[in-house]
Protein backbone atom coordinates (compact mmCIF):
# COMPACT_ATOMS: atom_id res chain seq x y z
CA UNK A 1 0.00 0.00 0.00
CA UNK A 2 2.86 2.30 0.90
CA UNK A 3 4.37 1.69 -2.52
CA UNK A 4 1.15 2.69 -4.29
CA UNK A 5 0.91 5.85 -2.18
CA UNK A 6 4.54 6.67 -2.93
CA UNK A 7 3.96 6.05 -6.62
CA UNK A 8 1.03 8.46 -6.70
CA UNK A 9 3.00 11.10 -4.79
CA UNK A 10 5.89 10.70 -7.22
CA UNK A 11 3.45 11.07 -10.10
CA UNK A 12 2.18 14.24 -8.48
CA UNK A 13 5.77 15.47 -8.13
CA UNK A 14 6.51 14.79 -11.81
CA UNK A 15 3.27 16.31 -13.08
CA UNK A 16 3.66 19.43 -10.96
CA UNK A 17 7.28 19.81 -11.96
CA UNK A 18 6.20 19.58 -15.56
CA UNK A 19 3.17 21.82 -15.09
CA UNK A 20 4.70 24.49 -17.32
CA UNK A 21 5.41 22.16 -20.27
CA UNK A 22 2.79 19.44 -19.85
CA UNK A 23 -0.13 21.41 -21.35
CA UNK A 24 2.08 22.22 -24.33
CA UNK A 25 3.06 18.57 -24.67
CA UNK A 26 -0.57 17.53 -24.71
CA UNK A 27 -1.44 20.20 -27.29
CA UNK A 28 1.45 19.07 -29.50
CA UNK A 29 0.28 15.48 -29.13
CA UNK A 30 -3.24 16.40 -30.18
CA UNK A 31 -1.91 18.44 -33.09
CA UNK A 32 0.29 15.55 -34.12
CA UNK A 33 -2.59 13.05 -34.03
CA UNK A 34 -4.87 15.29 -36.06
CA UNK A 35 -2.06 16.17 -38.48
CA UNK A 36 -1.37 12.49 -39.10
CA UNK A 37 -4.97 11.95 -40.15
CA UNK A 38 -5.23 15.10 -42.24
CA UNK A 39 -1.70 14.82 -43.67
CA UNK A 40 -2.03 11.24 -44.82
CA UNK A 41 -5.39 12.20 -46.24
CA UNK A 42 -3.62 14.74 -48.43
CA UNK A 43 -1.00 12.18 -49.45
CA UNK A 44 -3.51 9.62 -50.66
CA UNK A 45 -6.09 12.02 -52.10
CA UNK A 46 -9.63 10.80 -51.82
CA UNK A 47 -9.26 7.43 -50.07
CA UNK A 48 -11.54 4.47 -50.54
CA UNK A 49 -13.51 3.50 -47.42
CA UNK A 50 -11.12 0.70 -46.43
CA UNK A 51 -8.02 2.92 -46.89
CA UNK A 52 -9.78 5.63 -44.88
CA UNK A 53 -10.53 3.19 -42.09
CA UNK A 54 -6.88 2.14 -42.10
CA UNK A 55 -5.75 5.76 -41.78
CA UNK A 56 -8.26 6.66 -39.09
CA UNK A 57 -7.37 3.65 -36.95
CA UNK A 58 -3.61 4.07 -37.48
CA UNK A 59 -3.34 7.64 -36.23
CA UNK A 60 -3.96 6.84 -32.54
CA UNK A 61 -1.15 4.28 -32.63
CA UNK A 62 1.21 6.88 -34.09
CA UNK A 63 0.39 9.17 -31.16
CA UNK A 64 0.96 6.49 -28.56
CA UNK A 65 4.24 5.43 -30.14
CA UNK A 66 5.68 8.92 -30.54
CA UNK A 67 4.99 9.82 -26.91
CA UNK A 68 6.68 6.66 -25.74
CA UNK A 69 9.58 6.54 -28.15
CA UNK A 70 10.30 10.25 -28.49
CA UNK A 71 9.06 12.26 -25.53
CA UNK A 72 9.92 9.73 -22.85
CA UNK A 73 13.63 9.47 -23.82
CA UNK A 74 13.87 13.24 -24.26
CA UNK A 75 12.45 13.97 -20.81
CA UNK A 76 14.48 11.21 -19.20
CA UNK A 77 17.62 12.51 -20.91
CA UNK A 78 16.90 15.94 -19.50
CA UNK A 79 16.34 14.52 -16.00
CA UNK A 80 19.67 12.73 -16.32
CA UNK A 81 21.50 15.86 -17.43
CA UNK A 82 20.04 18.17 -14.79
CA UNK A 83 20.69 15.65 -12.02
CA UNK A 84 17.13 15.14 -10.88
CA UNK A 85 17.13 11.47 -11.91
CA UNK A 86 20.02 10.64 -9.58
CA UNK A 87 18.38 12.54 -6.77
CA UNK A 88 15.08 10.74 -7.27
CA UNK A 89 17.00 7.48 -7.22
CA UNK A 90 18.10 8.27 -3.65
CA UNK A 91 14.50 8.43 -2.42
CA UNK A 92 13.26 5.46 -0.40
CA UNK A 93 10.97 4.32 -3.21
CA UNK A 94 11.21 0.84 -4.77
CA UNK A 95 12.51 1.05 -8.34
CA UNK A 96 9.44 -0.58 -9.84
CA UNK A 97 7.21 2.02 -8.13
CA UNK A 98 9.35 4.74 -9.60
CA UNK A 99 9.11 3.20 -13.08
CA UNK A 100 5.37 2.59 -12.76
CA UNK A 101 4.66 6.20 -11.81
CA UNK A 102 6.76 7.49 -14.70
CA UNK A 103 5.13 5.17 -17.24
CA UNK A 104 1.70 6.07 -15.90
CA UNK A 105 2.52 9.73 -16.44
CA UNK A 106 3.47 9.13 -20.08
CA UNK A 107 0.29 7.17 -20.65
CA UNK A 108 -1.78 10.02 -19.21
CA UNK A 109 -0.04 12.50 -21.50
CA UNK A 110 -0.61 10.34 -24.58
CA UNK A 111 -4.29 9.70 -23.92
CA UNK A 112 -5.89 13.01 -25.01
CA UNK A 113 -3.97 12.92 -28.31
CA UNK A 114 -5.05 9.39 -28.94
CA UNK A 115 -8.72 10.09 -28.30
CA UNK A 116 -8.74 13.24 -30.44
CA UNK A 117 -6.83 11.41 -33.18
CA UNK A 118 -9.69 8.92 -33.32
CA UNK A 119 -12.28 11.71 -33.34
CA UNK A 120 -10.41 13.55 -36.14
CA UNK A 121 -10.25 10.35 -38.20
CA UNK A 122 -13.94 9.68 -37.80
CA UNK A 123 -14.86 13.23 -38.78
CA UNK A 124 -12.42 13.52 -41.69
CA UNK A 125 -13.08 10.17 -43.33
CA UNK A 126 -16.58 9.49 -42.11
CA UNK A 127 -15.71 5.95 -41.02
CA UNK A 128 -17.77 3.61 -38.90
CA UNK A 129 -15.99 2.35 -35.75
CA UNK A 130 -16.87 -0.72 -33.72
CA UNK A 131 -15.09 -0.46 -30.42
CA UNK A 132 -14.00 -3.63 -28.63
CA UNK A 133 -14.40 -3.84 -24.85
CA UNK A 134 -10.65 -4.47 -24.46
CA UNK A 135 -9.58 -1.32 -26.34
CA UNK A 136 -8.46 0.45 -23.15
CA UNK A 137 -6.32 -2.53 -22.15
CA UNK A 138 -4.81 -2.62 -25.64
CA UNK A 139 -4.04 1.09 -25.58
CA UNK A 140 -2.39 0.70 -22.17
CA UNK A 141 -0.28 -2.20 -23.41
CA UNK A 142 0.88 -0.21 -26.45
CA UNK A 143 1.57 2.88 -24.37
CA UNK A 144 3.41 0.90 -21.70
CA UNK A 145 5.54 -0.94 -24.24
CA UNK A 146 6.56 2.09 -26.26
CA UNK A 147 7.26 4.17 -23.14
CA UNK A 148 9.43 1.42 -21.66
CA UNK A 149 11.32 0.95 -24.92
CA UNK A 150 11.96 4.70 -24.85
CA UNK A 151 12.86 4.56 -21.17
CA UNK A 152 15.28 1.70 -21.65
CA UNK A 153 16.82 3.45 -24.66
CA UNK A 154 17.40 6.69 -22.71
CA UNK A 155 18.73 4.81 -19.70
CA UNK A 156 21.26 2.77 -21.60
CA UNK A 157 22.47 5.24 -24.25
CA UNK A 158 24.25 8.57 -23.75
CA UNK A 159 21.65 11.41 -23.89
CA UNK A 160 22.89 12.79 -27.22
CA UNK A 161 22.71 9.44 -28.99
CA UNK A 162 19.29 8.70 -27.51
CA UNK A 163 17.99 12.04 -28.84
CA UNK A 164 19.26 11.30 -32.34
CA UNK A 165 17.81 7.84 -32.31
CA UNK A 166 14.38 9.20 -31.36
CA UNK A 167 14.43 11.43 -34.46
CA UNK A 168 15.22 8.46 -36.68
CA UNK A 169 12.52 6.40 -35.01
CA UNK A 170 9.80 8.99 -35.68
CA UNK A 171 10.67 8.80 -39.34
CA UNK A 172 10.59 5.02 -39.35
CA UNK A 173 7.30 4.88 -37.46
CA UNK A 174 5.59 7.48 -39.66
CA UNK A 175 6.73 6.32 -43.08
CA UNK A 176 8.20 2.86 -42.95
CA UNK A 177 5.84 1.02 -40.66
CA UNK A 178 2.59 -0.71 -41.49
CA UNK A 179 0.56 1.57 -39.21
CA UNK A 180 -1.36 3.81 -41.61
CA UNK A 181 -1.16 1.51 -44.61
CA UNK A 182 -1.16 -2.29 -45.01
CA UNK A 183 2.14 -4.19 -44.73
CA UNK A 184 1.60 -5.64 -48.20
CA UNK A 185 2.76 -2.34 -49.74
CA UNK A 186 6.23 -2.64 -48.20
CA UNK A 187 9.19 -4.51 -49.64
CA UNK A 188 9.36 -8.08 -48.47
CA UNK A 189 12.47 -7.67 -46.30
CA UNK A 190 10.82 -4.82 -44.41
CA UNK A 191 7.66 -6.86 -43.94
CA UNK A 192 9.82 -9.59 -42.54
CA UNK A 193 11.60 -7.18 -40.16
CA UNK A 194 8.26 -5.90 -38.90
CA UNK A 195 7.28 -9.42 -37.94
CA UNK A 196 9.74 -9.14 -35.07
CA UNK A 197 9.40 -5.43 -34.26
CA UNK A 198 6.66 -4.20 -31.91
CA UNK A 199 5.25 -1.50 -34.21
CA UNK A 200 2.99 -3.61 -36.42
CA UNK A 201 1.50 -5.54 -33.48
CA UNK A 202 0.85 -2.22 -31.74
CA UNK A 203 -1.02 -0.95 -34.79
CA UNK A 204 -2.95 -4.21 -35.05
CA UNK A 205 -4.23 -4.28 -31.48
CA UNK A 206 -5.32 -0.65 -31.56
CA UNK A 207 -6.92 -1.05 -34.98
CA UNK A 208 -8.79 -4.18 -34.00
CA UNK A 209 -9.86 -2.48 -30.79
CA UNK A 210 -11.30 0.47 -32.69
CA UNK A 211 -12.82 -1.33 -35.65
CA UNK A 212 -13.50 -4.72 -34.22
CA UNK A 213 -15.96 -5.62 -36.97
CA UNK A 214 -13.37 -5.13 -39.74
CA UNK A 215 -10.05 -6.21 -38.20
CA UNK A 216 -8.71 -8.88 -35.91
CA UNK A 217 -5.37 -9.39 -34.14
CA UNK A 218 -3.24 -12.40 -35.09
CA UNK A 219 -2.24 -14.36 -31.99
CA UNK A 220 1.39 -14.11 -33.00
CA UNK A 221 1.22 -10.29 -32.83
CA UNK A 222 -0.08 -10.42 -29.28
CA UNK A 223 2.81 -12.68 -28.34
CA UNK A 224 5.39 -10.43 -30.05
CA UNK A 225 3.95 -7.37 -28.34
CA UNK A 226 3.90 -9.02 -24.92
CA UNK A 227 7.49 -10.19 -25.31
CA UNK A 228 8.57 -6.65 -26.17
CA UNK A 229 6.59 -5.28 -23.26
CA UNK A 230 8.10 -7.63 -20.70
CA UNK A 231 11.62 -7.25 -22.12
CA UNK A 232 11.52 -3.45 -22.24
CA UNK A 233 10.01 -3.05 -18.78
CA UNK A 234 12.70 -5.44 -17.54
CA UNK A 235 15.43 -3.45 -19.29
CA UNK A 236 14.13 -0.14 -17.92
CA UNK A 237 13.96 -1.60 -14.43
CA UNK A 238 17.47 -3.02 -14.72
CA UNK A 239 18.74 0.37 -15.90
CA UNK A 240 17.16 2.08 -12.89
CA UNK A 241 18.61 -0.50 -10.52
CA UNK A 242 22.08 -0.32 -12.04
CA UNK A 243 24.84 0.97 -9.77
CA UNK A 244 27.91 2.64 -11.22
CA UNK B 1 31.70 -1.82 15.91
CA UNK B 2 30.00 0.40 18.47
CA UNK B 3 26.52 -0.85 19.35
CA UNK B 4 24.80 2.43 18.44
CA UNK B 5 26.55 3.08 15.12
CA UNK B 6 23.87 3.95 12.55
CA UNK B 7 26.45 3.94 9.76
CA UNK B 8 29.45 1.68 9.83
CA UNK B 9 31.83 1.51 6.90
CA UNK B 10 34.74 -0.90 6.76
CA UNK B 11 37.48 -1.23 4.15
CA UNK B 12 35.42 0.53 1.49
CA UNK B 13 37.14 0.68 -1.90
CA UNK B 14 35.93 1.89 -5.26
CA UNK B 15 37.87 2.26 -8.46
CA UNK B 16 36.30 3.88 -11.52
CA UNK B 17 37.40 2.08 -14.63
CA UNK B 18 38.15 3.86 -17.87
CA UNK B 19 41.23 5.06 -19.64
CA UNK B 20 42.44 6.94 -16.60
CA UNK B 21 41.13 4.72 -13.83
CA UNK B 22 40.68 6.58 -10.55
CA UNK B 23 40.90 4.96 -7.14
CA UNK B 24 38.15 7.10 -5.64
CA UNK B 25 37.93 5.28 -2.30
CA UNK B 26 40.76 3.22 -0.89
CA UNK B 27 40.04 1.18 2.23
CA UNK B 28 37.89 3.67 4.11
CA UNK B 29 36.73 2.98 7.69
CA UNK B 30 34.12 5.31 9.14
CA UNK B 31 31.44 5.24 11.85
CA UNK B 32 28.58 7.58 12.54
CA UNK B 33 26.79 7.08 15.85
CA UNK B 34 23.21 8.09 16.56
CA UNK B 35 23.14 11.67 17.77
CA UNK B 36 26.52 12.45 16.26
CA UNK B 37 27.53 14.87 13.52
CA UNK B 38 30.54 13.51 11.66
CA UNK B 39 32.31 15.93 9.35
CA UNK B 40 33.87 14.53 6.21
CA UNK B 41 36.55 16.87 4.89
CA UNK B 42 38.69 16.65 1.82
CA UNK B 43 39.71 18.62 -1.23
CA UNK B 44 37.91 18.32 -4.55
CA UNK B 45 38.25 14.79 -5.87
CA UNK B 46 39.20 13.31 -2.49
CA UNK B 47 36.41 10.73 -2.85
CA UNK B 48 33.73 12.25 -0.61
CA UNK B 49 30.85 12.13 -3.08
CA UNK B 50 31.79 8.61 -4.19
CA UNK B 51 31.56 7.56 -0.56
CA UNK B 52 28.13 9.17 -0.20
CA UNK B 53 26.84 7.60 -3.42
CA UNK B 54 27.82 4.16 -2.17
CA UNK B 55 25.89 4.66 1.06
CA UNK B 56 22.65 5.32 -0.86
CA UNK B 57 23.23 2.63 -3.48
CA UNK B 58 23.96 4.73 -6.56
CA UNK B 59 27.48 3.33 -6.77
CA UNK B 60 28.50 -0.24 -6.01
CA UNK B 61 31.72 -0.67 -4.02
CA UNK B 62 34.51 -2.95 -5.27
CA UNK B 63 35.31 -4.10 -1.76
CA UNK B 64 34.36 -3.43 1.83
CA UNK B 65 31.12 -3.24 3.76
CA UNK B 66 28.53 -0.59 4.55
CA UNK B 67 26.10 -1.31 7.37
CA UNK B 68 23.25 1.05 7.94
CA UNK B 69 21.47 0.47 11.22
CA UNK B 70 22.24 -3.22 10.86
CA UNK B 71 21.30 -3.47 7.17
CA UNK B 72 23.90 -4.48 4.61
CA UNK B 73 23.65 -1.50 2.25
CA UNK B 74 25.67 -3.19 -0.50
CA UNK B 75 23.40 -6.25 -0.68
CA UNK B 76 20.16 -4.38 0.06
CA UNK B 77 20.32 -0.85 -1.39
CA UNK B 78 16.52 -0.50 -1.25
CA UNK B 79 16.58 -1.22 2.47
CA UNK B 80 19.45 1.22 2.98
CA UNK B 81 17.58 3.99 1.20
CA UNK B 82 14.67 3.60 3.57
CA UNK B 83 17.01 4.44 6.46
CA UNK B 84 18.93 7.28 4.83
CA UNK B 85 18.05 10.73 3.63
CA UNK B 86 20.49 12.60 1.49
CA UNK B 87 21.06 16.14 0.30
CA UNK B 88 23.07 15.80 -2.87
CA UNK B 89 25.84 18.17 -3.86
CA UNK B 90 23.94 19.33 -6.95
CA UNK B 91 20.74 21.23 -6.36
CA UNK B 92 17.54 19.31 -7.00
CA UNK B 93 15.61 21.05 -9.78
CA UNK B 94 12.14 21.88 -8.46
CA UNK B 95 10.84 24.10 -11.26
CA UNK B 96 7.07 24.13 -11.26
CA UNK B 97 6.88 23.67 -7.49
CA UNK B 98 7.14 26.10 -4.60
CA UNK B 99 9.69 25.30 -1.88
CA UNK B 100 6.88 24.43 0.50
CA UNK B 101 5.14 21.98 -1.86
CA UNK B 102 8.47 20.40 -2.75
CA UNK B 103 9.38 19.89 0.91
CA UNK B 104 5.93 18.53 1.75
CA UNK B 105 5.79 16.14 -1.21
CA UNK B 106 9.19 14.69 -0.36
CA UNK B 107 8.18 14.39 3.29
CA UNK B 108 5.10 12.40 2.31
CA UNK B 109 7.06 10.25 -0.15
CA UNK B 110 9.36 9.52 2.81
CA UNK B 111 6.33 8.20 4.66
CA UNK B 112 5.26 11.14 6.81
CA UNK B 113 1.55 11.82 7.31
CA UNK B 114 0.13 14.91 5.65
CA UNK B 115 -0.38 16.77 8.92
CA UNK B 116 2.99 15.91 10.49
CA UNK B 117 4.79 16.87 7.32
CA UNK B 118 2.98 20.20 7.03
CA UNK B 119 3.85 21.09 10.62
CA UNK B 120 7.46 19.99 10.29
CA UNK B 121 7.82 21.89 7.00
CA UNK B 122 6.54 25.06 8.62
CA UNK B 123 8.98 24.52 11.51
CA UNK B 124 11.97 24.18 9.17
CA UNK B 125 10.91 27.18 7.09
CA UNK B 126 10.76 29.27 10.26
CA UNK B 127 14.03 27.90 11.64
CA UNK B 128 15.88 28.81 8.45
CA UNK B 129 13.99 32.08 7.99
CA UNK B 130 12.93 31.40 4.39
CA UNK B 131 9.23 32.15 4.89
CA UNK B 132 9.19 34.95 2.29
CA UNK B 133 10.16 32.50 -0.44
CA UNK B 134 8.29 29.42 0.77
CA UNK B 135 5.27 29.93 -1.46
CA UNK B 136 6.97 31.47 -4.44
CA UNK B 137 7.45 29.51 -7.70
CA UNK B 138 10.94 28.08 -7.48
CA UNK B 139 12.00 29.69 -10.78
CA UNK B 140 12.13 32.95 -8.83
CA UNK B 141 14.25 31.88 -5.87
CA UNK B 142 18.00 32.32 -5.51
CA UNK B 143 20.61 29.57 -5.35
CA UNK B 144 20.98 29.94 -1.60
CA UNK B 145 17.27 29.53 -0.96
CA UNK B 146 17.19 26.55 -3.33
CA UNK B 147 20.01 25.03 -1.28
CA UNK B 148 18.13 25.59 1.97
CA UNK B 149 15.01 24.10 0.37
CA UNK B 150 17.03 21.01 -0.54
CA UNK B 151 18.16 20.78 3.07
CA UNK B 152 14.54 20.96 4.26
CA UNK B 153 13.59 18.25 1.76
CA UNK B 154 16.23 16.05 3.40
CA UNK B 155 15.40 16.97 6.99
CA UNK B 156 11.60 17.01 6.80
CA UNK B 157 11.39 13.29 7.54
CA UNK B 158 15.00 12.44 8.35
CA UNK B 159 16.34 8.92 8.03
CA UNK B 160 18.33 7.20 10.76
CA UNK B 161 21.29 8.61 8.90
CA UNK B 162 21.22 12.01 7.22
CA UNK B 163 23.88 12.70 4.61
CA UNK B 164 24.49 16.33 3.72
CA UNK B 165 26.83 17.07 0.83
CA UNK B 166 27.98 20.71 1.03
CA UNK B 167 24.75 22.03 2.57
CA UNK B 168 26.07 25.58 3.11
CA UNK B 169 27.09 26.34 -0.48
CA UNK B 170 25.55 29.59 -1.77
CA UNK B 171 23.88 30.30 1.59
CA UNK B 172 24.26 33.76 3.11
CA UNK B 173 26.24 34.10 6.38
CA UNK B 174 23.22 34.77 8.58
CA UNK B 175 21.25 31.80 7.32
CA UNK B 176 24.40 29.65 7.37
CA UNK B 177 24.37 30.02 11.16
CA UNK B 178 20.70 29.04 11.28
CA UNK B 179 21.51 26.06 9.07
CA UNK B 180 24.36 24.90 11.30
CA UNK B 181 21.98 25.02 14.26
CA UNK B 182 19.38 23.04 12.31
CA UNK B 183 22.02 20.41 11.47
CA UNK B 184 22.99 20.17 15.14
CA UNK B 185 19.32 19.78 16.07
CA UNK B 186 18.92 16.89 13.61
CA UNK B 187 21.62 14.99 15.50
CA UNK B 188 20.31 16.01 18.92
CA UNK B 189 16.95 14.56 17.89
CA UNK B 190 18.64 11.21 17.35
CA UNK B 191 19.78 10.95 13.74
CA UNK B 192 23.38 10.29 12.76
CA UNK B 193 24.59 13.06 10.46
CA UNK B 194 27.35 12.66 7.92
CA UNK B 195 28.34 16.13 6.82
CA UNK B 196 30.47 16.60 3.73
CA UNK B 197 31.90 20.09 3.64
CA UNK B 198 34.71 22.41 2.67
CA UNK B 199 33.66 24.91 5.25
CA UNK B 200 36.01 23.72 7.96
CA UNK B 201 35.87 26.80 10.15
CA UNK B 202 32.13 26.84 10.46
CA UNK B 203 31.66 23.08 10.65
CA UNK B 204 34.04 23.02 13.61
CA UNK B 205 31.25 24.36 15.81
CA UNK B 206 28.78 21.55 15.19
CA UNK B 207 30.75 18.40 14.48
CA UNK B 208 31.52 15.78 17.10
CA UNK B 209 34.00 13.92 14.99
CA UNK B 210 36.01 14.70 11.89
CA UNK B 211 37.28 12.44 9.15
CA UNK B 212 39.75 13.83 6.64
CA UNK B 213 39.97 12.15 3.24
CA UNK B 214 42.82 12.55 0.82
CA UNK B 215 43.10 10.62 -2.44
CA UNK B 216 40.49 8.15 -1.31
CA UNK B 217 42.14 7.38 2.04
CA UNK B 218 41.33 8.46 5.58
CA UNK B 219 44.40 10.44 6.64
CA UNK B 220 43.03 11.63 9.98
CA UNK B 221 40.00 10.91 12.13
CA UNK B 222 39.43 12.38 15.55
CA UNK B 223 37.40 14.86 17.55
CA UNK B 224 37.99 18.49 16.62
CA UNK B 225 39.89 18.93 19.89
CA UNK B 226 41.98 15.86 19.20
CA UNK B 227 42.91 17.05 15.73
CA UNK B 228 43.80 20.48 17.03
CA UNK B 229 45.86 19.05 19.90
CA UNK B 230 49.08 19.35 17.94
CA UNK B 231 48.57 23.08 17.75
CA UNK B 232 47.80 23.58 21.42
CA UNK B 233 50.02 26.23 22.95
CA UNK B 234 50.47 27.98 19.63
CA UNK B 235 48.55 31.07 18.61
CA UNK B 236 48.28 33.03 15.40
CA UNK B 237 48.63 36.79 15.39
CA UNK B 238 46.94 38.63 12.53
CA UNK B 239 47.37 42.32 11.76
CA UNK B 240 45.36 44.57 9.43
CA UNK B 241 47.87 47.14 8.23
CA UNK B 242 47.14 50.77 7.38
CA UNK B 243 47.36 51.26 3.61
CA UNK B 244 50.06 53.92 3.95
CA UNK B 245 52.51 51.69 5.85
CA UNK B 246 55.66 51.60 3.79
CA UNK B 247 58.53 49.76 5.46
CA UNK B 248 58.87 46.62 7.53
CA UNK B 249 56.93 45.77 10.67
CA UNK B 250 59.66 44.88 13.10
CA UNK B 251 58.03 41.81 14.67
CA UNK B 252 58.82 41.29 18.36
CA UNK B 253 61.05 38.33 19.39
CA UNK B 254 59.35 34.92 19.50
CA UNK B 255 57.05 35.48 16.52
CA UNK B 256 57.85 32.96 13.80
CA UNK B 257 56.50 31.92 10.42
CA UNK B 258 55.53 35.45 9.53
CA UNK B 259 53.76 36.23 6.27
CA UNK B 260 52.98 39.60 4.74
CA UNK B 261 50.44 40.51 2.09
CA UNK B 262 49.58 44.02 1.00
CA UNK B 263 47.32 44.95 3.92
CA UNK B 264 47.67 41.89 6.07
CA UNK B 265 50.40 40.30 8.12
CA UNK B 266 50.38 37.17 10.24
CA UNK B 267 52.72 35.14 12.40
CA UNK B 268 52.84 32.28 14.90
CA UNK B 269 53.26 32.99 18.61
CA UNK B 270 53.93 30.59 21.50
CA UNK B 271 51.11 31.01 24.06
CA UNK B 272 53.45 32.18 26.83
CA UNK B 273 54.49 35.20 24.75
CA UNK B 274 50.89 36.18 23.96
CA UNK B 275 50.75 39.05 26.44
CA UNK B 276 54.00 40.55 25.08
CA UNK B 277 52.76 40.33 21.52
CA UNK B 278 49.43 41.95 22.41
CA UNK B 279 51.31 44.83 24.10
CA UNK B 280 53.47 45.21 21.01
CA UNK B 281 50.49 45.09 18.66
CA UNK B 282 48.55 47.66 20.69
CA UNK B 283 51.60 49.94 20.49
CA UNK B 284 51.56 49.52 16.70
CA UNK B 285 47.87 50.51 16.64
CA UNK B 286 48.63 53.56 18.79
CA UNK B 287 51.50 54.45 16.47
CA UNK B 288 49.16 54.28 13.48
CA UNK B 289 50.91 51.42 11.64
CA UNK B 290 48.22 48.82 12.31
CA UNK B 291 44.45 49.25 12.08
CA UNK B 292 43.53 46.28 14.22
CA UNK B 293 44.97 43.00 15.40
CA UNK B 294 43.77 39.63 16.57
CA UNK B 295 45.24 36.69 18.39
CA UNK B 296 43.52 33.40 17.65
CA UNK B 297 44.03 29.78 18.48
CA UNK B 298 45.23 27.81 15.46
CA UNK B 299 42.03 26.68 13.71
CA UNK B 300 41.03 23.29 12.43
CA UNK B 301 41.41 24.74 9.00
CA UNK B 302 45.11 25.29 9.69
CA UNK B 303 45.35 21.67 10.80
CA UNK B 304 43.47 20.55 7.71
CA UNK B 305 45.66 22.55 5.37
CA UNK B 306 48.76 21.10 6.98
CA UNK B 307 47.42 17.56 6.61
CA UNK B 308 46.35 17.68 2.97
CA UNK B 309 48.91 20.20 1.79
CA UNK B 310 48.38 23.90 1.26
CA UNK B 311 48.31 23.58 -2.51
CA UNK B 312 44.94 21.89 -2.16
CA UNK B 313 43.46 24.06 0.55
CA UNK B 314 39.71 24.37 0.77
CA UNK B 315 38.05 27.68 0.08
CA UNK B 316 38.77 29.60 3.27
CA UNK B 317 35.89 31.22 5.03
CA UNK B 318 36.55 34.67 6.40
CA UNK B 319 38.65 34.27 9.49
CA UNK B 320 36.81 34.77 12.69
CA UNK B 321 38.66 37.22 14.84
CA UNK B 322 38.84 36.13 18.42
CA UNK B 323 40.87 38.54 20.45
CA UNK B 324 42.18 36.83 23.53
CA UNK B 325 44.03 39.74 25.08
Amino acid sequence: MTAVRQGLLLLQWQLRRGSTVMPLLVVVQIGMAVATVVGYGLLVGDPTPDVALYLATGAPTITLITVGLVMTPQMLGQAKTEGSLDWMRTLPVPRWTFLASDLLMWTLIALPGMVLGVVAGVLRFDVQLSIAPWLVAAALLVSLTSASVGYAMASVLPPMLAMLLTQVLVFVVLLFSPVSYPASRMPEWLQHAHEYLPIEPMAQVVRAGLANADFSVPGRSVVVLCVWCVASVGAALAALRRRA
Amino acid sequence: MEPSAVLSIRGLSKRYSGRRGVQANDGIDLDVLAGQVVGLLGHNGAGKTTLVNQVVGLVRPDAGSIRLDGIDAVADPDGARRLASIQAQANVPITGLTPRTAIQLVGRIRGGSRREVAARTQGLIETLDIGSWADMPSQKISGGIARLTAFCMTAVVPGRIVVLDEPTNDVDPVRRRLLWDAIRTLADDGAGVLLVTHNVREAERVVDHLVILDQGKVIAADTPAGLAASTRGVLTVELDLVPSLGGGLGWPPGVTGTTRERLRAAGTVPAELAADVVRWAQAQVDAGAVERYALTAASLEDVYVRLVGSDRAPVAADAELAVVA
